[in-house]
């Protein structure tokens, strides 16, 4: 069995997700289907994602958890055959709804993606850049949020010094925080990491790690991942998926201590993915 | 050698055998201009040879232009008289004597076994001339204000002759120009109010007075322009030439004097970086077969910056279209087809279509909307610069719109997720991640246009290149740059010097020199523009995923 970490395993009487109170609940999808085309991909999904705590998904290649999370910024609509069923509510309002802007939803839903991308400009530009989209140029401001976001990301101190030169410079593990960064600068409420440590090193991912800590205090966070030692690090809760299906979800210490069905055991225990 | 073929050598020997072959084909190009071209500027010696021709014993004075072997046979075929010579071939030499208003001819072919001594004296001047070309002959007087001075004096007296020259052109074609520029503005304003009945007896007084005003300016200007005239025809100096007579030339006409016979090769070095500037920065003369080429360097320059004007927003803007939002089907697919087969329409057709749809149509439409007075004299609606650009932008556009479509396609998509994921729009996306990343690469396009269109001179023919513009696209009257107006261009001065000179001995030179200047001009615009990308690329380097 793998071993959770002791600060979440102290934590008594997790509320389980399906109990989730509306002020405890930052996204909740109600019979969620994805379809590339005529494949299915997402067979009716429910679940609740708490507020202030990281969720993770976990599965096999290819069980959807990547298009669960783009749902929920609908990053899946730059996929022309792409088509959704169902709802995601954030904070009570179904982000497939017609009259939603999907670039102020993506502004309160960040992203992080499996490689660090940041853009070919300077480290200070990266994490502005979403400021700017939404016309901030105020440089008291600008200076300010950079100064912050790089705090929380923990990058500012390998690069207070050098914040007009490129992103590039960096290493992969500094990319990745200041991808990071560059997420939190336009303050989100809801934080997705798409396997944000899976193309760094074991330092590089004990850094990020410790990050996602650090971020749940302020944001909600979903994050993918197959490591499964990872997301019994990371997470309050956790959630297996397969083929497309939401098998179990519950907090992370139950599903990898006592897992409810067969599927999830054979998983963690590894007999297979 | 079965192992020899199995071992990949030939394939490599071909290969290389293959750019080996175009690399010294380039390179034999560039040096055969370069050679040629630059070779005219070098003061040639000058050589005075006795000649037996006929039984009759003549001098003859002139550099050596070329020289070629003929078949001792074939030229006693036609009943010249070699004498004793017994080799197969004879060599014969072109000789340029210049003087061409007292000779029948000014360049002469001489047979080696018809001279009986060839000569480098020193004392041969050679003066340029602002017409009749050169005069080859030996200083005898120099003559100021009609009194005889020491012929050390001539060069001075010659600079004098050519800063009064230069300020009379400039006069007349600076404020004499502007003049006559207004006159033809007020003309024009006039007839306008007249066309809308607008004209009252008091604009009519007022147009009147002006034009007074500036008919008095006028009469200033001329005066003065007489004065340096006179001033101009003070000096003569007398010169002896091949056959022993006094030549009288106006220090006036004379451009430049000098005598390569005394020269050092330092002077000579000198003397040839003189000449290619003045080749460069002069107005032609004489039918362009003399002086230099600057209004082709310049109106090939701006005409190319004015297509590249048009032709990046244009093609990048569509470009944009069919990448990012033209629906993937059939129809885009056949559309980009279409574009790239465009850049395969011989360039003569878009001629054609430039001056049917520019000129004719929209010059026209142009002319009737904002220019009737001028009518039926045309301001647009006749061949100019800005026809020629828009004809070479179009030509040109599948370049563009190709290298920026490549350009956007390399783009990781990573990089438009990342910016679709902070809360931009496609627009604000396209704007600050995808096109100043596919900068570079629209570079590239721009680069292949330039070095397309700065070679195209079938079209312009039809769209508004001319042998001799009176007047430069920019000048100093208002608005300063006049689009509507002919240009010259250094492709088509190439055919113009080449072809249809009056004296295509004397101009084969400067046909290399144009083209070597040519081939300088569009090295020069690829240096910048590709300087230009690399810094772009620098700036813009992605990530190697």
């Amino acid at each position: 069995m793998i071993s959770v970490s002791p600060d979440i395993a102290k934590i008594k009487n997790v509320v389980a997700p399906a109990d989730l109170t509306a002020e405890q609940t930052a996204l909740q999808m109600n019979d969620l289907s994805l379809f590339y085309g005529d494949k299915q991909a997402l067979y009716n999904i429910d679940m609740k994602i708490p507020k202030g705590k990281v969720t993770a998904f976990i599965g096999p290649s290819g069980c959807g958890k990547s298009t669960l999370l783009r749902c929920i910024n609908r990053m899946n609509d730059l996929v022309d055959i792409c088509r959704v069923e169902g709802e995601i509510l954030l904070e009570g309002k179904n982000i497939y709804d017609k009259d939603v802007d999907v670039a102020s939803l993506r502004q309160n839903v960040g992203m992080v993606f499996q490689r660090p991308n940041p853009f070919p400009k300077s480290i200070y530009e990266n994490v502005v850049y979403g400021l700017r989209i939404q016309g901030i140029n105020d440089k008291r401001r600008l200076d300010e949020v950079v100064e912050t976001s790089l705090r929380k990301a923990a990058l500012w101190d390998e690069v207070k010094d050098r914040l007009h030169d490129s992103a590039f410079g960096l290493s992969g593990g500094q990319q990745q925080r200041l991808v990071i960064a560059r997420a939190i600068a336009i303050e989100p409420k809801v934080l997705l990491l798409d396997e944000p440590t899976s193309a760094l090193d074991p330092i590089s991912t004990l850094t990020i790690e410790e990050l996602i800590n650090d971020l749940k205090e302020t944001y909600t966070v979903v994050i993918v991942t197959h490591n499964m030692q990872q997301a019994a690090r990371v997470s309050n809760y956790a959630a297996f998926m397969f083929m497309g299906e939401l098998v179990e979800y519950t907090d992370t210490n139950q599903l990898f201590t006592a897992p409810e069905k067969k599927k999830t055991e054979d998983y963690i225990t590894g007999r297979y993915g | 050698m079965k192992d020899w073929f199995k071992s990949g050598s030939p394939w490599i020997w071909m290969t290389a055998g293959a750019v080996s072959i175009s690399l010294i084909s380039v390179i034999g190009l560039l040096v055969m201009i370069a050679a040629r071209g630059l070779g005219f500027f070098w003061p040639a010696d000058v050589y005075e040879f006795d000649v037996t021709q006929e039984g009759k014993t003549q001098t003859i004075i002139g550099e050596i232009y070329d020289r070629e072997q003929v078949p001792a046979k074939r030229l006693r075929n036609m009943g010249i008289d070699l004498g004793d010579h017994q080799e197969e071939m004879v060599e014969r030499i072109l000789v340029k004597t210049g003087n061409r208003e007292f000779v029948e001819l000014d360049f002469r072919w001489l047979l080696q076994t018809d001279i009986d001594k060839t000569e480098k004296p020193a004392g041969i001047g050679v003066f340029e001339r602002s017409r009749n070309g050169n005069f080859y002959g030996y200083v005898e007087q120099v003559i100021q204000d009609g009194e005889i001075v020491d012929s050390q004096r001539l060069e001075e007296l010659i600079n004098r002759a050519v800063d009064i020259s230069e300020k009379a052109v400039d006069l007349q074609n600076g404020e004499i120009g502007s003049i006559n520029y207004r006159l033809e503005k007020m003309r024009l304003e006039q007839r306008a109010l007249e066309l809308e009945n607008k004209l009252t007896e008091e604009r009519i007084a007022e147009f009147d007075q002006e034009r007074e005003e500036l008919k008095a300016a006028y009469k200033e200007f001329e005066k003065e322009l007489f004065q340096l005239r006179r001033a101009l025809d003070r000096d003569e100096v007398v010169v002896r030439d091949m056959r022993g007579e006094m030549v009288t030339l106006r220090i006036a006409e004379v451009i430049d004097v000098h005598f390569p016979n005394d020269m050092s090769t330092l002077d000579k070095l000198g003397r040839f970086f003189i000449q290619l500037g003045k080749f460069v920065s002069d107005d032609p003369r004489e039918a362009n077969t003399e002086g230099g080429v600057f209004p082709a360097i310049f109106g090939t320059v701006f005409m190319v910056m004015l297509m590249a004007v048009i032709v990046t927003p244009f093609g990048v803007v569509a470009a944009i279209y069919l990448h990012e939002y033209a629906a993937k089907n059939t129809v885009t697919k056949v559309i980009r087809i279409a574009v790239i087969n465009l850049a395969g329409v011989p360039s003569i057709v878009y001629g054609v279509f430039g001056l049917g749809f520019f000129v004719y149509m929209l010059g026209g439409s142009i002319d009737e909307l904002f220019y009737p007075e001028a009518l039926p004299n045309p301001t647009f609606g006749t061949p100019g610069v800005i026809w020629s650009a828009l004809t070479l932008a179009i030509l040109t556009l599948p370049v563009v719109i190709v290298s920026t479509e490549e350009g956007m396609s390399r783009i990781p998509s990573s990089l438009r997720q990342g910016s679709l994921a902070l809360g931009a729009t496609k627009a604000e996306t396209l704007w600050r991640i995808i096109l100043p990343m596919a900068s570079p690469a629209i570079m590239t396009g721009l680069i292949l246009a330039v070095a397309r269109a700065a070679g195209e001179v079938a079209p312009l023919m039809l769209v508004g290149v001319v042998k001799m513009a009176p007047t430069l696209p920019i000048d100093g009257n208002f608005p300063f740059v006049h689009v509507d107006r002919k240009f010259m261009h250094l492709g088509f001065h190439i055919y113009d010097v080449g072809f249809q000179s009056p004296n295509v001995e004397a101009a084969r030179p400067l046909v290399y020199a144009t083209a070597f200047l040519l081939v300088t001009v569009i090295v020069a615009l690829n240096i910048t523009a590709i300087g230009i990308r690399n810094h772009l690329r620098e700036k813009y380097k992605s990530l190697e995923h």
